[in-house]
């Protein structure tokens, strides 16, 4: 791999927003295709520290400044994807449920899995059925992901999951926050819980390959 | 023994009649005296009458006074949202620091301007008069970076640890100033312990070393605070992984109320095995099973906390390691009890 996308993908991992943006300009320079500088430089990076998180050896903070690195660097690099014609690997539409307002698992949860390379649709806190299953029909979603932290707002999940069934709609519907376990994944037939982050990136890529 | 007694000789290791009981009632003890959760959380007669119905009623061996987590920052005049079924929380569109550079504009403030604080003040003082020495009183107390993220959100505090971790020091500092005169306040009024909320001192959110450069020292000066005045010092923290030894090291508690294994720990037999005989231990039954598990499975982890915990018969609370749902109905508050009284292994 080139040099520069190993130290593109270094610095990510610590946050370094303006080294990254340097080094995805050097790499343009140096003729590297933005995809490779995507999936080499940034999403690599990012796999990297999804792995670290979900072993516990980097936490939120560093999740959070090497997400916020990733986004700056997507961002420079979106009009040369768009113009090379890259594709997402699929698209997630996320939410947390109607009632409440908790949303910092919610988008780590996004910021891991933007960083396999999935499109993915933030509708916020507070988002009914009705929300979820509308912007997941628009844009042909590969999944629904809903998160809780509130033992108060679980019952809104299993609202969503009945009404994606009822609209026969295709996405799966993933599910996670601190009161969910995998027996009230059964209990609702949602199609998967997943314990942490970086494994519900790992499992929502799966469902789109 | 009334449960006063029983909870001090828990707490000295010594021997019990039965294992005390805390399902941690808080905001659901509104349903008591038919009161909205915003009545409940800003109305100190309100809150007060509430918490103690509920030792009364479902004979619980003490009250903790977790009202919410805004609290205490509500002394900066953080604007809140108030409902009428839900916990108060900060407005996160209009937070006080909106800026990394606004976190200069934290200084100490005075703690008799919050009505909150206020409030929660006069809550303790009601307990401990309507207790007569029966039940023990423990106010509690977010921690100071707990505060400063309520006037800034947690998710933009995190990255300022990383962009201006000085400018957050300063702040938690500045804090900590203030918590310190209402922690003085609470004591006044007569209440037996103080428990703290570290809930960033825990593997859920951030690093030992980063939990310890940034709080340790100012839960230290704020336990110190206890020490002096001979009131007990008690944790929360309902992280998964929490740091016991860091947090043992700056407060040097007498309990610690928790849901998961601490992050020195295998799992809860390994933890009642190397804390067993320097803390009491409270927990660690997951709430969302009150919602979620049958009265059966709500009555076998209660037996199996029990099991592992109080082996040895002493040195352990059973209680939820987090709030009680304040949706719920009473019903495995009272089967939490229940078990409490009957269910004896460890006398055999």
């Amino acid at each position: 791999m080139s040099t520069t996308l190993v130290e593109m993908s270094e610095f990510l991992q610590k946050g370094r927003v303006k080294n990254v943006k340097e080094l995805i300009q050097k790499a343009l320079d140096e003729g590297i295709a933005p995809k490779t500088i995507l999936e080499e430089g940034l999403l690599s990076g990012m796999s990297v520290v999804g792995e670290k998180f979900k072993k516990n050896e980097v936490f939120v903070p560093e999740v959070l400044i090497a997400a916020r690195a990733m986004n700056a660097g997507t961002t420079m690099l979106k009009p040369y994807l768009v113009q090379e014609g890259v594709e997402s690997k699929g698209t997630v539409v996320i939410g947390t449920v109607k009632g409440d307002l908790h949303d910092i698992g919610k988008n780590i949860v996004k910021m891991m899995m933007e960083g396999k390379g999935l499109n993915v649709i933030d509708l916020g806190v507070d988002v009914s059925a009705e929300q979820y299953v509308t912007a997941a029909k628009e844009n042909d979603a590969d999944i629904i992901a809903c998160s809780t932290l509130l033992t108060t707002t679980m019952g809104e999940i299993k609202n969503v999951v009945d009404l994606v069934k009822a609209e026969g709609i295709r996405a799966k519907v993933m599910i996670g926050g601190a009161p969910v376990t995998q027996d009230f994944c059964d209990s609702v037939n949602a199609d998967s819980y997943t314990p942490d982050a970086a494994t519900a990136a790992d499992v929502a890529l799966s469902f789109c390959l | 023994m009334n449960s006063m007694e029983r909870i001090t000789a828990m707490l000295n290791h010594q021997e019990v009649d039965r294992i005390p009981v805390y399902p941690i009632l808080s905001g659901v003890t509104r349903k008591l005296v038919n009161a909205t959760y915003e009545e409940w959380a800003t109305n100190a007669d309100v809150c007060a009458d509430a918490l103690y119905k509920a030792v009364k009623q479902f004979n619980l061996d003490g009250v903790v006074t977790l009202i919410d987590l805004s609290v205490e920052c509500d002394a900066w005049g953080q604007k809140l949202i108030f409902h009428e079924n839900d916990a108060p929380h900060p407005d996160y569109s209009q937070c006080i620091i909106q800026d990394i550079e606004d976190y200069a504009k934290i200084k100490k403030v005075d703690y008799k301007q919050s009505k909150r604080m206020m409030m929660h003040i006069d809550v303790c003082r009601q307990l401990v008069e309507k207790a007569n020495g029966e039940f023990p009183v423990t106010a509690f107390v977010f921690g100071p970076l707990g505060t400063l993220s309520m006037l800034r959100n947690q998710e933009d505090m995190y990255m300022d640890l990383y962009d201006d971790p000085d400018a957050v020091k300063e702040a938690v500092g500045e804090v900590t100033k203030t918590l310190k005169d209402y922690v003085n306040a609470l004591i006044d009024t007569g209440i037996q312990g103080i428990m703290f909320d570290t809930l960033f001192a825990s593997g859920t959110i951030m690093s030992q070393d980063m939990w310890i450069e940034m709080e340790s020292e100012a839960i230290k000066v704020l336990a110190d605070v206890c020490h002096e005045r001979g009131v007990l010092v008690m944790i929360h923290n309902c992280g998964e992984k929490p740091y016991f030894d860091a947090q043992i090291e700056a407060t040097k508690p007498c309990a610690f109320s928790f849901l998961h294994p601490p992050a020195e720990c295998t799992d809860f037999a390994d933890c009642k095995e190397k804390y067993g005989n320097k803390l009491g231990l409270i927990g660690c039954v997951p709430p969302p099973m009150v919602v979620t598990s049958t009265d059966e499975a709500w009555v076998e982890e209660c037996k199996r906390q029990i099991d592992i915990f109080a082996k040895d018969g002493t040195g352990y609370m059973l209680a939820t390691g987090c709030e009680y749902p304040s949706g719920s109905d009473f019903k495995k508050a009272e089967l939490m009890v229940e078990i409490a009284k009957t269910y004896t292994p460890y006398k055999k």
